[in-house]
């Protein structure tokens, strides 16, 4: 039984720091997924928990042991990179067995636990072939086998399926999370890919520069972002922000309007707001509908009709562009004026630091 | 398609690279049957008699078996100073690769020194005096190590740069310690460079005659070319026994280079092309 725990966790390398101070709780058991924009520190934080790079702050407990320090031998760990990095040289066998080789176990224990893992992950006919006779998906179920026969108590991917074509990678995403369920160790899981985020993760972690922007389920991150950098990310095609002003504080709403929107009552904390101050809600693509009486009205300069839904480019009048998801098929001109509207509930004020005012 | 001029100049290469190489081969085993007079001409006629064998006897016993003495020296000095180079090599390469500190300019630059600066005979011979390695078989590997090191180094180094890191880690993860990712990952990943190190070095160390010439006065300690002045002084030189001799001694470099030929030619394009 391993969880993690990540005590403002810091690294620079020399005078740059790239993991500004992470704090994590990871149960055991958990399926947590690191997204983030390229170069915010997802595999630099992944491998400061493998122990291939060395903290430089903060405390790093797997278990409850402190493992800043600890070998990545002794962590109970076991990783999968993003190139496999097989052993060139070895068969799948011997590449499926070599951690257990080291370890000194017995041939035939080794035997036992290799063929195993070559069932549960259907490579049995592989066994005899070098790395190089494989194909991209064969080399990664070999890269993961050499994580499962070490029965580590947490897996770490780093990008584990940006080097496999579309339709591959949804299998294996699959045949992960079912590995996820059977071993029940703990997955933590590095990709820029959010739909992937969304599908398998128990828990998100969205970094930025070095800094958790926000941790949570992906249901939660996508309907209650706690600032804009989550709201933007999250979430395909990505939130509309408009620029709009307050007109009038409720108890737990606030009423706002501006050039393309008129006066609209949102649910949100007004605590920190006074009326005429500058806010930013953010509407999903998704929420927004064709309605005549709707409020928002903007002219059409993009159609994509994709028969099930249809993205809609819109030019509001301040000249911002917006992108609508319209369910269903609709035949629409460039150029044509289209009123939209959205439920007040399902957008979310942002104030001018991009700090969500979600209604307590 | 091949232009006109390529293929006419291919057809020129083939004869004149074959005279190049084949005539002094074709020399020596031509003198290496003859008889003493004959010999003494230094032509190209074909030999009047067959005293092939007579010759071998002759050169293997003279000087009470000296050459088979030489044969077992050069051998130890061979393989000594192959097989220890190799493995510091790559051992020196792996940490220049792999560690980045600030001190690998400076051993950089100890290296190229190492290839550029030419190797002083007085001194050296000074040197070995003193730690009484002078004359016994220990100096010259010692010295045969010292200029193996550099080139061989710098030729792991770069192939070593191109083995991806995330093997390295991949082997740490999995339980390796620093020897085993040497031993077992790093190591069997350079035989291409591991091959054609060997044989170079292999056959520039068994074909070196001036360094044991310096470093190994006396009969006992004799390595094979310097069996060569048994037969060849100012004023008398049995010709047919000093190409009997070299004829002798060419064929462990040529076993060496037909064995291991196939991977030579791999180890000098491997790397080119990430495979
Ligand atoms: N050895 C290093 N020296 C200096 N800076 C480094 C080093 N390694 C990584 N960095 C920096 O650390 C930051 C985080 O790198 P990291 O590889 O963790 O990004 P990432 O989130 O995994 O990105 P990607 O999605 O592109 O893989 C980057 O800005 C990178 O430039
Ligand atoms: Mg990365």
């Amino acid at each position: 039984m391993a969880g993690l725990e990540l005590k403002s966790l810091r690294k620079s390398y020399g005078e740059v720091e790239v993991i500004k101070g992470v704090d994590l709780n990871v149960e055991h058991g958990e399926f947590v997924v690191f997204v983030g924009p390229s170069g915010c520190g997802k595999s630099t934080l992944l491998r400061m928990i493998a122990g291939l790079e060395e903290i430089t702050g903060g405390d790093l407990f797997i278990g409850d042991k402190l493992c800043n320090d600890v070998e990545p031998r002794d962590r109970g760990i076991a990783m999968v990179f993003q190139s496999y990095a097989l052993y060139p040289h070895m068969s799948v066998y011997d590449n499926v067995g070599f951690g257990l080789k080291l370890a000194g176990a017995p041939t035939d224990v080794r035997d036992r636990k290799v063929r195993e893992a070559a069932r549960i992950l259907q490579m049995e006919h592989l066994l005899d072939r070098k790395p190089s006779q494989l194909s991209g998906g064969q080399r990664q179920r070999v890269a993961i086998g050499r994580a499962i026969v070490r029965q580590p108590e947490v897996f770490l991917f780093d990008e584990p399926l940006s080097n496999l074509d579309a339709a591959l990678r949804v299998d294996m995403r699959m045949e992960l999370s079912k590995l996820h369920h059977d071993t029940g160790a703990t997955m933590i899981y590095v990709t820029h890919d959010r739909v992937e985020a969304m599908t398998t993760a128990d828990k998100i972690v969205v970094l930025n520069a070095g800094v958790v922007q926000q941790v949570g389920s992906p249901i939660e991150l996508y309907q209650r972002p706690a600032n804009l950098f989550v709201a933007g990310f999250i979430g395909s095609p990505k939130m509309n922000f408009v620029e709009l002003t307050v007109e009038k504080l409720g108890p737990d709403s606030v009423t706002v309007s501006g050039k393309d929107i008129g006066p609209t009552t949102v649910p949100a904390d007004p605590t920190s707001l006074k009326p005429g101050d500058t806010v930013t809600p953010g509407i999903r693509p998704h929420d927004l509908t064709d309605q005549s009486s709707g409020n928002l009205v903007g002219e059409v300069s993009l159609v994509e009709r994709l028969g099930n839904e249809t993205n809609v480019s819109l030019r509001l009048p301040s000249g911002a562009a917006r992108l609508a998801v319209l369910d269903g098929d609709h035949e629409l001109r460039i150029g044509q004026s289209l009123p939209l509207a959205f439920a007040p509930d399902r957008a979310v004020i942002f104030n001018k630091s991009g700090i969500a005012l979600h209604r307590k | 398609m091949k232009s006109r001029p390529s293929i006419f100049l291919g057809i020129i290469a083939i004869p004149v690279s074959a005279l190049v190489f084949l005539v002094p081969f074709a020399f020596i085993i031509l003198t290496a049957f003859k008889n003493k007079q004959q010999a003494t001409l230094l032509d190209f006629s074909w030999p009047d008699g067959f005293h092939l064998w007579n010759n071998i006897v002759e050169v293997v016993t003279t000087r009470n078996w000296m050459l088979l003495t030489a044969f077992i020296n050069s051998t130890i000095l061979t393989v000594a100073s192959v097989t220890l180079p190799v493995i510091f090599a790559a051992m020196v390469g792996f940490v220049l690769a792999r560690r980045k500190t600030r001190w690998n300019g400076l051993i950089e630059f100890l290296i190229l020194a190492g290839l550029m600066i030419p190797p002083a005979v007085v001194p050296t011979i000074w040197l070995l005096q003193g730690i009484g390695l002078f004359g016994k078989l220990h100096g010259p590997v010692l010295i045969e190590v010292a200029y193996g090191l550099p080139f061989s180094i710098i030729l792991y180094r770069a192939f070593i740069a191109t083995i991806p890191r995330e093997l390295d880690e991949a082997a740490i993860i999995d339980g390796a310690r620093p020897f085993d990712v040497f031993f077992r990952i790093i190591l069997p990943l350079l035989w291409p460079v591991t091959v054609t190190n060997i044989v170079v070095q292999s056959v520039g160390v068994f074909n070196d005659f001036t360094n044991p010439l310096y470093y190994l006065p006396g009969n006992a300690n004799a390595t094979v070319q310097l069996t060569l002045y048994n037969f060849q002084s100012q004023f008398n030189t049995s010709y047919n026994l000093l190409f009997t001799n070299i004829l002798l001694i060419t064929i462990p470099p040529l076993l060496v280079f037909l064995f291991f030929n196939r991977h030579i030619v791999a180890g000098m394009t491997a790397g080119a092309v990430k495979g």
